[in-house]
């Protein structure tokens, strides 16, 4: 969890570099592809996602015997259409994966960054912060708050902003207390520079190869808990289209049409499958030295 | 060592407190608990008196203190919903979740160990590539997902295994393999890292040269210092799993810790809550402080000093 | 009687014109009770042909060798190798501090390879332990058993590795610069003890260094390694009364001796290092250090013999023996 590989000049990942790193050209192509899926998801999807047809209701996909090429997935219990349900609903696990990494990594970005770079008293005080965090069980925190306040995007986005910033906080309090010490860091500081400049101008730039890794990790991570939050029905709310929370409306009906659970399950295992993958390619281009 | 240890005590204790705050008044925060628990439609009168029997009035921090206060004395107030005291409800829960927990973690260190070895013995080798690629699957597919995957193919098409319930030892066989290969991933990752640093040891190269067979070099001397930082994430995980069971005791209706606290999440049961949470906490700070002694004794090198 | 022979062993890492030739058509042999030193500075290949011998190089690394028997055993096939190694040809390491296992007892240490070799009883094995470590002048060896390496200073560790190899009383010990991460006056006691045992034990040593002061010592005979091949070989007294080869001559001159070396003198290095031989190899790997190189060093070398001393040079003698 600790990748205390120092970091490395930015400019050696050129692209020669990349097509060495089959998993990150593999896992990064597939994300990118559900990425641009996501955006132009009202140009793709051959249907409305909401519109309800009660007379077109659990028809399979079209490799079954009475599948149509009207609807490539089939349709869900209300005869909505699943392909476009599927596409709408990268949009929301990607949305509230990115956006609540975002929030993650800027809390425990500046906590990492000032705890590594102070020490002492403010280094004890982070530690002490992140010990806490760690103490409380974050589905259970997240379920509980998503009940009190009631279930959308945004506060799904805030619980999972505000409980996910643990290892960013740790790996770059590690990496920083080691930066802080590097010859160009006191040079500056000898120079007179102030400490919100090195911090951002000398500090925080080494510090993104790893902020990157950390970010693909938190975020497959982050769209699996929202697919949770939203399967046990305290997520994201009816009729919108996530992911988890279509596995959770199809749960009764997977003994007779299971394909009604396995499609947006293996959507969900594709594109956590792609980030970590994404991820590992990414690790072994930033620090190589930690290949086995 | 013993200062290091009160030290260690003094923290875990002031961690737990501030997790317990924290629960506290996150669940405060927002919202009128009293309407919350009388129900839409309610009369203004069952509210007034819900207000007044549960000392939902006063401020905040008093709940708190006074609720801190209980604790302490071994009272974690009465449920809500159940209108059981909440330590006699948890004490009832607590072992189907400890059951699973223990069981999921055997499963887990079972695949990992193996697949944590070869993958290092065999390092940059196509079993390697095998091992990374079965541990990114375990990371990929959603628990809950993986969970119906399970009920759907061993309870429904086999019928081998019940597919909810905690009445035998049976209904553990599933929950217990879903949770178990969930968090065999970082398991097998740490194996790997470790053997593949201790395989480069001097000492290995000792081992070998002293004409042991390979099975030993790696079985004995290579392993017994991989297994070191396991204990940690032993400890960590193991207080994951006795808190993110939520979502496997709620699939498979496992009448656990985790399906209580989805229960009263639902039914705004916060005594039931508050009373989780902190336990959680709990569990947790002493799983870590824990650790670090199984690893000081671990590690000879440790001690001594 | 000859114990060890080698015979034009060759170690490669990766293939083709990349390749890197760490130990280059080595051939020597070691008889029964003598110290054998190889000599040459660090990136010879000195430890590159230990560990072949050994069968431990790392995985990258290609051997090949037209003959490695030890007396009648082949040490190339898998069986030779199992019932020799850690039996009758021990090894011991240059590391004492990191050589031996942090999470065992010494005494745990010290016997499993025993028992395996042998067969013998947990406690027959602790007995011969015991009676190892008091061989090696450790003191109160009983209570040494149950301590762990960390407990040790790093000379009394390299006595524990040096009482371990030689549980199952090899033939044959292979140290690898044993005392050189050890400070002098520890040194003196570890090559003291080296010799003694071989005298009263009857071992073969093979003693890998870059110290040529140490040589001088301890052994019978001496190769000379230069940059993966032998240059020089010869018994000890002619490689220092009579060094042929250039680079003998200049690990000779690096040896401080009391009362010729002036005060403040520069303190002996050869200036450059040692080339990787990389892809196709021609002439002497020496030459581009060498004082007395000549164009014709880059052509095929005559290998020279006098006796029992041999070397490889383009020169009849040294020239700058002759000139001196």
């Amino acid at each position: 969890m600790t990748d205390l590989a120092p970091p490395a000049a930015p400019g050696r990942y050129s692209w020669t570099r990349l097509k060495e790193h089959p998993s990150l050209l593999l896992g990064g192509g597939i994300v990118l592809v559900m990425v641009l899926m996501a955006i132009f998801a009202p140009l793709i999807a051959p249907h409305d996602p909401l519109t309800q047809n009660i007379t077109a209701r659990t028809i399979p996909p079209v490799w079954y015997e009475n599948g149509t090429w009207e609807h490539i997935l089939g349709t869900d219990q209300l005869g909505r259409d699943y392909l476009s349900r599927l596409i709408y609903g990268a949009r929301i696990s990607l949305f509230i994966g990115f956006a609540a990494v975002a929030i993650a990594g800027v809390i425990g970005t500046v906590l990492g960054l000032l705890g590594g770079y102070f020490g002492g008293r403010i280094d004890m005080f982070v530690t002490f912060v992140t010990t806490i965090r760690l103490s409380l069980p974050v589905i259970l925190v997240a379920l509980a708050v998503v009940a009190v306040f009631g279930g959308s995007i945004t506060i799904v986005v805030i619980v999972l902003g505000l409980l996910k910033w643990d290892r960013f906080a740790v790996v770059i309090r590690a990496t920083t207390s080691q930066i802080a010490r590097l010859d160009y860091v006191l040079s500056a500081q000898a120079a007179g520079a102030s400490t919100f400049y090195i911090l951002t101008r000398e500090v925080l730039p080494n510090l993104i190869p790893q902020l990157i890794v950390i970010a693909t990790i938190e975020i497959a991570s982050a769209i699996l808990m929202e697919a949770a939050l939203s399967f046990l029905g305290l997520g994201v709310q009816p009729p919108t289209p996530s992911w988890g929370l279509m596995i959770s409306e199809a749960k009764a009906y997977m003994f007779f049409s299971f394909w009604l659970i396995a499609i947006p399950g293996l959507a969900l295992a594709l594109l956590v499958f792609a980030i970590n993958m994404a991820g590992d390619g990414l690790r072994d281009l930033v620090s190589p030295e930690r290949r086995g | 060592m013993l200062i290091y240890l009160a030290k260690r005590l003094g923290l875990s204790v002031l961690v737990a407190l501030f997790a317990s705050i924290l629960a506290f008044s996150l669940l405060r925060l927002q919202g009128n608990a009293a309407t919350a628990l009388a129900g839409e439609g309610a009369r203004a009168e069952d509210i007034a008196l819900i207000i007044q029997t549960y000392g939902l009035d006063r401020p905040i921090v008093l709940q708190y203190l006074s609720w801190l206060g209980d604790v302490l004395q071994g009272d974690f107030g009465t449920s809500y919903f159940f209108r059981t005291p909440v330590a006699e409800l948890i004490a009832s829960k607590v072992g189907n979740t400890v059951i699973l927990a223990m069981l999921s973690l055997a499963i887990a260190l079972a695949l990992s160990i193996p697949l944590g070895v070869l993958a290092a013995v065999y390092s940059g080798t196509w079993i390697d590539r095998l091992c990374a690629t079965i541990s990114l699957l375990g990371q990929a597919l959603p628990s809950f997902f993986l969970a119906l995957c399970m009920v759907m193919l061993f309870a429904i098409k086999l019928r081998w295994l019940p597919a909810s319930g905690d009445a035998t030892w049976r209904h553990f066989v599933l929950p217990a393999l879903t949770l178990g290969y969930y968090i065999t991933p970082p398991f097998m990752r740490l194996v790997r890292a470790g053997m593949i640093d201790a395989l480069g040891n001097d000492y290995v190269r000792t081992a070998r040269a002293k004409g042991l067979p390979a099975s030993r070099v790696v079985l004995k001397h290579a392993l017994r210092n991989a297994l070191v930082p396991v204990v940690g994430l032993v400890a960590v995980q193991l207080g994951l799993l006795i808190g993110g069971s939520v979502v496997i005791e709620s699939i498979f209706a496992l009448d656990g810790l985790g399906y209580l606290a989805y229960q009263s999440i639902g039914y705004r049961d916060f005594p039931v809550l508050q009373a989780v949470v902190l336990l959680l906490a709990v569990v947790y700070v002493v799983l870590t402080l824990v650790a670090d002694l199984v690893n000081a004794w671990l590690d000879p090198r440790l001690r001594v000093s | 009687m000859t114990l060890l022979t080698v015979d034009n062993l060759s170690v490669d890492f990766g293939r083709g014109a990349k390749a890197l030739h760490a130990v280059r058509g080595l051939s020597f042999s070691v008889a029964e009770g003598e110290t054998l030193c190889i000599v040459g500075e660090s990136g010879c290949g000195k430890s590159m042909t230990s560990l072949a011998i050994m069968d431990l190089l790392p995985r990258i690394a290609r051997r090949s060798v037209d003959r490695l028997t030890m007396g009648e055993t082949d040490l190339t096939r898998a069986a030779g190798i199992r019932a020799v190694r850690g039996n009758q040809m021990a090894m011991i390491f240059q590391e004492p501090m990191t050589a031996l296992n942090p999470a065992f007892p010494i005494g745990d240490q010290m016997t499993e390879a025993y028992i395996h070799h042998t067969g013998a009883s947990a406690g027959v094995a602790r007995a011969r332990a015991i009676e190892m470590l008091a061989e090696v002048g450790i003191a109160s060896p009983e209570k040494r058993l149950g301590q762990y390496p960390h407990q040790l200073s790093g000379g009394l560790r390299q006595r524990v590795m040096i009482a371990m190899a030689l549980m199952t009383s090899p033939k044959l010990l292979i140290a690898d610069e044993p005392t050189t991460a050890l400070d002098v006056t520890i040194q003196a006691q570890i090559l003291r003890l080296l010799r003694d045992l071989q005298k009263r034990l009857g071992i073969a040593i093979i003693f890998i260094t870059h110290d040529l002061g140490l040589v001088s010592r301890i052994a019978d005979r001496v190769v000379v390694m230069y940059a993966g091949t032998r240059v020089e070989e010869g018994t000890a007294a002619e490689i220092f009364d009579k060094p042929r080869h250039p680079y003998t001559r200049a690990l000779i001159d690096c040896i401080p001796q009391p009362g010729k070396t002036e005060r403040g003198a520069m303190l002996g290095t050869i200036p450059g290092v040692v080339p990787a031989m990389v892809g196709e190899v021609r002439g002497c790997a020496f030459r581009t250090r060498c004082a007395v190189a000549t164009p014709l060093c880059d052509g095929a070398i005559p290998k020279r013999r006098a006796g029992s001393h041999s070397w490889v040079c383009i020169h009849e003698t040294s020239p700058v023996e002759a000139s001196a």
